[in-house]
């Protein structure tokens, strides 16, 4: 691992002569349409969580790996506006600098709430100055002001306050240009126009070159003193100064040892490189592994760890494919993977092939005065690696991939070989070493081949005639020893004991020979299809094509073999032809299932058992195992794989080459496989009826409430792993309403529509290649509020209504049954009290009457005159019980209809003049049966007395409604009696009924003056 | 009082109290609930269950028993006042101090095996919200803000059901008070102490919860209320539609209902309401059942360990609870299983207890009982 580990960088080669070298950078600008605002990035932070914010020339946004999100704030308004620096506050909030308008505020991508900071100066400042802020090591925000000093953040008082925290003179403290915190000392290094200053946080003290009690040798040293913008202190302990010497005018980079005494210009080597105009150093960078990059003003540097020097990256004004563009590069920023994220005003950059976690090296080579094919790698024994080509010959690598020379040509060809012949040798396309003597055959065209001892640096030169002068495609060594050549002519020619000789004649072209583990040689040809051959006999074994029936290939030309299992051979022919050999049976993995391309040219496996595929675009792998492929491309560091399609290697500390036109590719398979898990899913966007909803305050709370109308939701997640973002697998399930876990689709969305009410646990995880989950399962707990007539509390109160409805029923019914049995009880009292007696008395009267008949006719009158009167009342009785039963005679008129006949009936017999007035708003009055009897009665009573007793010569009737109430009136002009000393029934059965109707009756009489009975009661 | 309403008290005494292992034995995310709590967990037949008995069908026992306390306790006013309060002291102090001290062993005891310890650490028991170890918190406490065991045994006892006995006690010192009101302006008095009781108005050790039952218990002793007979205008139907129809009603609102002020005034008025009918159709409408238990030989055996059931169930629940999660945990609907099992595993542990105590330990268990159970 170790050498190319350390190798981070795109390398850039060249075999023949001019070439670029650089990191394969992943441009993000606003032409993309994921929504960066602008192309001027001014700086980048990444959250707890992972999201990446960015500060533009647009405002403030955050991007999750698919989108970028320009927020609203709520609270003071936030201005779009260049945003120059984000630094993390406390409560998770952003502390945001616009530096254009120098405004300053805290974020908080929770509330999204912006509340600006007021700066609340001692003095005047200058409308020219400059803001620089910086955060502390214990949390404390400072703002320095250039032309001014430096202000604290007072959180209390939400300001930025000048409390002279730093104790330095005002000439010095004017011009501070940046600070450092040595967490390690205690100490603050301020970085001022004037020179360095240390501050002691423990004695407030604060040291420079003037005042300089330790005697800090970086303070001694007045070379560095001038204009220094920038110290840091890296986790070597070496101290990184940038200043500007005014006799330079530019800015300088020292690097100073741990000592801070000695200029450490091995570690600065190479940063003089770069452009030769004007540049502006303005920051060191220090990555979590290590790494040193320096940007500013025209410059970007990245220290190469392998090579022990600075690489400057320039800007490639063309963006080609690998490389970067700018004119400042603002920022740098490593996230949680590792990844290298830049801010410069050309756009955001990220790159993944940074720290260590996995390299590539991309070579490409210069095309512009001939092609460059790399036609087969082959790696010696120490180290170098040999690269056949196309007319370049065969060229060397060192292990570094530096070019050096090799001692293959150093034996010319036969000076009986043509000119032509002699063209040969530059023309080479096979490679293959002797494992016994280590010596190197090498394929070239018009059936030349070359014979390289490495240890004499010798050349042999064959033409054997078995070649009939066809170029060799493929040379490969079984286990034996002996040396197997295909040929563009279709001939498999073997080489053993020193001796050609024809195995086979397939008349296409041999594009691969593969002895597979038993020793079985495989042939892939042009239009031919694949050959299985005793490899010891060279008897035609198996063959495979494009032809009929249900074992047939993607296609008939093949360009690769290799052997995944004992049974299973690989062949590269249109898709992945997989071959079983003992049954003869052939599978397909073509596109539709997942392939890049139906155009697999070349094939490697490594020591895990994955196969490596080139396809037409680009490379990818195949797991075995769970039959998936997985595409590398730009943000794993591969850049050129589609052009690397005619050669691979596999060298023996387990990289893969693979080669081709003008550019190839060499990684350690090792490096995509990532042994650690990935981050939890983060869920991104929430969204409702296409709405988004800021899911950050959302997933502050323990469950999303949502009402019954907003029932369909969109759920957006992703690890947020920007390196193994397109090689994670999400699976994600609904709990109450999905039974199993469901693999998302690559949009890592997923979309519900008309949720019933209830509660629901969306839960997702996500696994990377190696199979290894996420730690956490991710949970977002969401309930729809039911509408109210279907909650369980209002089918409860539902029923509940109906049991009381139903008692209320159960008792209306016995209510009425008590009420029917007691008019039954009623009708029989009052028969048996008025009409029993008088029967009765009639019965006792007719008996006497009969026997009185023929004795005494006189008292028998008498009788018989008795039982007319008892029959008379009885009668007036039955008349007054069936009058009150009777349903018809409810209504008041009725009643008072028969009051009058009763009052004119009586009072007429005794020659009485009667008054009778009513008004016919009572008409309406309703009483019941009893209360109708009672006021009967009572009136009957009173009219009687009045026509017995009063000796009146007139009757008053009223009966009036009073204020809710009926008052019944009977007065005579009569004797009067004296009310007290009255006796008797009537006036009692009087006074019963009327408490019985709930009123009161009063009797007012004087002797000589008559009287008036009045009764009033309630009614309604 | 006649002999029927004195076996009434002594079976509602005992049914209170042993349903009190229900109550205190719930296992809902909520481990205190008042009467306006709302439950934030998903509404199964388990946790609904949990809920309405725990704090909706079965809330009308300590009011019926603060009732008959104020019912027998004003029958007894005729003794004198210092004399009524150092009887009260004996049979409600002791025991308080006796029955905390239990609980504080039962938990200290099981603390000291590891599968009971994490039991009883699971179980959330303190009051204060210290669970640590009794050995680390030590007798006065080591920290600050964190009093030890001897406050723990006198004022916030890991048995936290004796707050009863506790107020009772606060009630009948306050006896003279309670009666002036209830003598001089009885429905003023109770329309003031119902507020209260609505309002679960509390102030220190005065628990507002039982103000208007104690005082309810006075007056209807004073007014010579017939409490054993059913009421003309009594309908039982309709006694126990309210008090199952609110307690449901309730306790459905308690898990569906929003977050809020008004949904928690709402759940006040229907525990009010469930508490009034339950009290009514339990207390009139069971006469039936009173009679044949108490014609039961072994069930009057059982009342007469009321009190040490209530004494001893807490702890003892929740640990027996926390336990049989761990071993039962792999039965379907095992919190429903616990639920019904570990009450019936309480009472049957403070009845053998109490059974063998009286035999063997008779001062003891009348020290222990304040008198009561022989």
């Amino acid at each position: 691992m170790d050498r190319l580990l350390l190798i981070l960088l795109l390398l850039f080669y060249s075999i023949n002569t001019d070439a670029q070298r650089g990191f394969a950078f992943n441009r993000i600008s606003t032409e993309d349409g994921i929504g960066l605002a602008s192309n001027d990035v001014h700086c980048i932070y990444q959250d707890k969580k992972g999201f990446i914010w960015v500060g533009t020339a647009n405002g403030l946004q955050r991007f999750d790996g698919s989108k970028f999100i320009h927020f609203s704030a709520n609270g003071d308004p936030m201005p779009h506006t260049t945003v120059t620096q984000i630094i993390p506050a406390d409560s998770n909030r952003l502390f945001l600098s616009l530096g254009n308008i120098h405004e300053f505020g805290l974020f908080d991508p929770v509330s999204f709430l912006y509340k600006k900071i007021p700066l609340q100066p001692k003095k005047e400042i200058s409308p020219r100055a400059n803001y620089s802020a910086w955060k502390d090591a214990s949390g404390d925000i400072y703002l320095s002001v250039f032309k001014y000093g430096v202000m604290r953040y007072d959180k209390k008082q939400g300001a930025f306050v000048d409390d002279e925290h730093f104790n330095l003179p005002a000439s010095w403290i004017s011009s501070v240009r940046s600070f450092f915190d040595d967490t390690k000392k205690n100490q603050t290094w301020i970085a001022t126009d004037s020179g360095l200053c240390i501050y002691n946080k423990a004695t407030r003290q604060t040291w420079s070159r003037i005042f300089n009690p330790g005697k800090n040798p970086v303070l001694q040293n007045e070379s560095i003193q001038e204009g220094v913008v920038k110290l840091f202190i890296d986790k070597k302990g070496r101290t990184w100064i940038i200043n500007w010497p005014k006799a330079m005018h530019k800015s300088q980079l020292v690097c100073l040892d741990s000592t801070g005494t000695n200029s450490n210009t091995q570690d600065t080597a190479g940063i003089s490189e770069g452009p030769a105009g004007y540049i502006e150093h303005k920051d060191i960078f220090e990555t979590k592994t290590g790494g040193i990059w320096i940007n500013g003003g025209g410059i970007l540097y990245n220290y190469d760890l392998e090579q022990k020097r600075f690489n400057y990256i320039g800007s490639d004004a063309d963006v080609t494919q690998i490389g970067i563009t700018y004119e400042t590069v603002y920022q740098v920023m490593d996230d949680k993977d590792g990844s290298i994220w830049i801010a410069t005003n050309r756009g955001l950059y990220f790159t993944s092939a940074v720290t260590g976690t996995f390299s590539v090296i991309n070579i490409l080579f210069d095309n512009k005065k001939n092609p460059t094919e790399i036609t087969d790698i082959l790696e010696l024994d120490n180290g170098d690696y040999w690269l056949t080509s196309w007319s370049y010959g065969v060229k060397s690598l060192d292990k570094y991939l530096r070019k050096i020379d090799n001692s293959i040509y150093n034996t010319p060809p036969p000076k009986s070989w043509t000119s032509e012949q002699k063209g040969n040798i530059k023309l080479t396309w096979a490679l293959c070493q002797q494992k016994k003597d280590g010596k190197v055959w090498v394929g070239c065209n018009g059936g030349v081949l070359m014979l390289h001892d490495p240890k004499q640096q010798t050349t042999q030169y064959f033409m054997p005639p078995e070649f009939m002068g066809s170029t060799t495609r493929y040379i490969t060594e079984d286990a034996m020893g002996a040396v197997w050549f295909g040929t563009q002519g279709g001939k498999i020619i073997k080489y053993e004991k020193e001796k050609f000789s024809e195995v086979q004649h397939f008349n296409t072209v041999v594009h691969k020979l593969f002895f597979d583990s038993r020793g079985m040689l495989w042939v892939a040809t042009y239009e031919s299809g694949l050959y299985a051959l005793d490899a010891s006999t060279g008897k035609m074994l198996q063959h495979f094509t494009a032809g009929e029936g249900p074992n047939k290939l993607f296609t008939n030309s093949g360009s690769d073999i290799e052997q995944l299992n004992d049974s299973i051979i690989v062949l590269a022919a249109g898709s992945l032809n997989f071959i079983n050999k003992y049954t003869g049976t052939v599978r397909l993995l073509t596109y539709e299932e997942g392939l890049p391309s139906n155009s697999v040219l070349r094939l490697r496996t490594d020591g895990n058992g994955y196969l490596w595929i080139i396809t037409s675009n680009g490379l990818c792998r195949y797991n075995p195992s769970n039959n998936r492929i997985t595409s590398y491309g730009r943000r794993d560091g591969i850049v050129l794989a589609e052009k690397t399609n005619m050669a691979d290697f596999q060298c023996r500390e387990g990289y893969l080459i693979f080669g081709g036109s003008n550019a190839m590719i060499m990684f350690h398979p090792s490096a995509f496989s990532n042994t650690k898990p990935p981050p939890d899913v983060t869920i991104t966007d929430f969204k409702i009826f296409n709405q988004y909803y800021p899911v950050d305050s959302m997933m502050m709370q323990d469950k999303i409430k949502l009402k019954n109308d907003q029932n369909s939701v969109s759920i957006y997640f992703a690890s947020l792993s920007f390196m193994q973002r397109d090689k994670l697998t999400y699976y994600y399930k609904m709990e109450g309403l999905d039974e199993d876990w469901i693999k998302a689709d690559k949009s890592m969305s997923v979309n519900y529509s008309q949720m019933p009410a209830g509660n629901y646990v969306f839960k997702v995880y996500c696994e990377n290649l190696e199979g290894i989950r996420s730690p956490n399962v991710t949970q977002l707990h969401i309930y729809i509020k039911p509408p109210f007539w279907r909650t369980w509390w209002f089918l409860s109160v539902s029923l509940f209504v109906i049991a009381l409805i139903i008692y209320v029923v159960h008792r209306l019914r016995v209510n009425k049954l008590l009420a029917v049995e007691k008019l039954r009880n009623h009708v029989a009292r009052d028969l048996h009290d008025d009409m029993g007696s008088t029967l009765s008395t009639i019965n006792i009267l007719s008996s006497m009457a009969k026997s009185k008949m023929n004795s005494d006719s006189i008292k028998a009158g008498e009788y018989i005159s008795k039982i007319t009167d008892n029959s008379q009342r009885m009668m007036e009785a039955m008349d007054d019980i069936v009058w009150s039963i009777k349903p018809s005679n409810d209504s008041m008129q009725k009643i008072i209809a028969r009051m009058r006949e009763f009052a004119t009936n009586v009072l007429e017999a005794k020659d009485i003049e009667l008054d009778f007035s009513t008004d016919e708003s009572l008409y309406d009055v309703k009483l019941n049966m009893q209360a109708r009897r009672d006021l009967f009665l009572i009136f009957k009573e009173a009219v009687n007395n009045a026509a017995k007793y009063s000796k009146a010569s007139k009757v008053e009737i009223k009966i009036l409604p009073e204020n809710k109430k009926l008052v019944l009136s009977v007065k005579d002009n009569g004797i009067g009696f004296d009310v007290n000393n009255a006796d008797g029934n009537g006036l009692c059965n009087m006074q019963k009924r009327a408490d019985n109707l709930l009123g009161k009756i009063s009797i007012r009489s004087y002797e000589g003056e008559g009287a008036e009975v009045k009764l009033v009661i309630p009614v309604s | 009082m006649n002999r029927f309403l004195s076996q009434k008290f002594r079976f509602y005494s005992f049914v209170c109290i042993a349903l009190l292992t229900l109550v205190h034995g719930y296992n809902l995310k909520n481990g205190y609930l008042q009467a306006f709590s709302m439950v934030d967990e998903p509404l199964t037949f388990t946790t609904f269950i949990e809920f309405l008995l725990a704090n909706g069908l079965l809330r009308f026992r300590m009011p019926l028993l603060f009732i008959i306390s104020g019912y027998i306790f004003s029958m007894q006013d005729k003794k004198p006042y210092p004399v009524m309060i150092k009887k009260r002291f004996t049979t409600l102090m002791i025991p308080f101090f006796i029955w905390s001290a239990v609980g504080l062993a039962i938990t200290y005891l099981l603390q000291q095996f590891p599968v009971t310890a994490q039991a009883v650490k699971d179980s959330l028991m303190d009051q204060l919200g210290d669970n640590r170890p009794y050995e680390e918190i030590g007798w006065i406490g080591h920290e600050k803000d964190k009093p030890g065991i001897l406050f723990r045994w006198l004022v916030a006892p890991t048995s936290f059901q004796l707050w009863f006995i506790r107020s009772l006690f606060i009630y009948n010192i306050l006896y003279p008070v309670f009666k002036w009101g209830i003598t001089k302006f009885p429905y003023i008095w109770l329309g003031l102490m119902f507020l209260i009781w609505i309002t679960q108005f509390n102030y220190y050790f005065v628990e507002g919860n039982g103000l208007l039952f104690f005082s309810l218990g006075i007056w209807l002793q004073k007014s010579n209320y017939p409490i054993d007979k059913k009421p003309e205008w009594f309908s039982s139907y309709l006694a126990w539609v309210c008090f199952i129809g609110f307690g449901v009603i309730k306790s459905f609102m308690a898990f569906e209902l929003e977050y809020s002020l008004l949904s928690q005034q709402i759940l006040l008025l229907l525990y009010g309401a469930t508490v009034i009918s339950g009290l009514l159709a339990v207390w009139f409408s069971l006469d039936d059942v009173v009679r044949w238990c108490m014609q039961r030989k072994w069930f009057v055996w059982l009342t007469a360990f009321s009190f040490v059931i209530y004494g001893m169930h807490v702890p003892l629940i929740e640990y027996i609870t926390m336990l049989l999660y761990r071993y039962m945990n792999h039965f379907p609907n095992y919190r429903l299983m616990v639920y019904v099992l570990a009450p019936v595993l309480v009472i049957c542990i403070c009845v053998i207890t109490g059974a063998l105590l009286r035999q063997l330990l008779p001062k003891v268990y009348r020290l222990a009982t304040g008198g009561r159970g022989f």
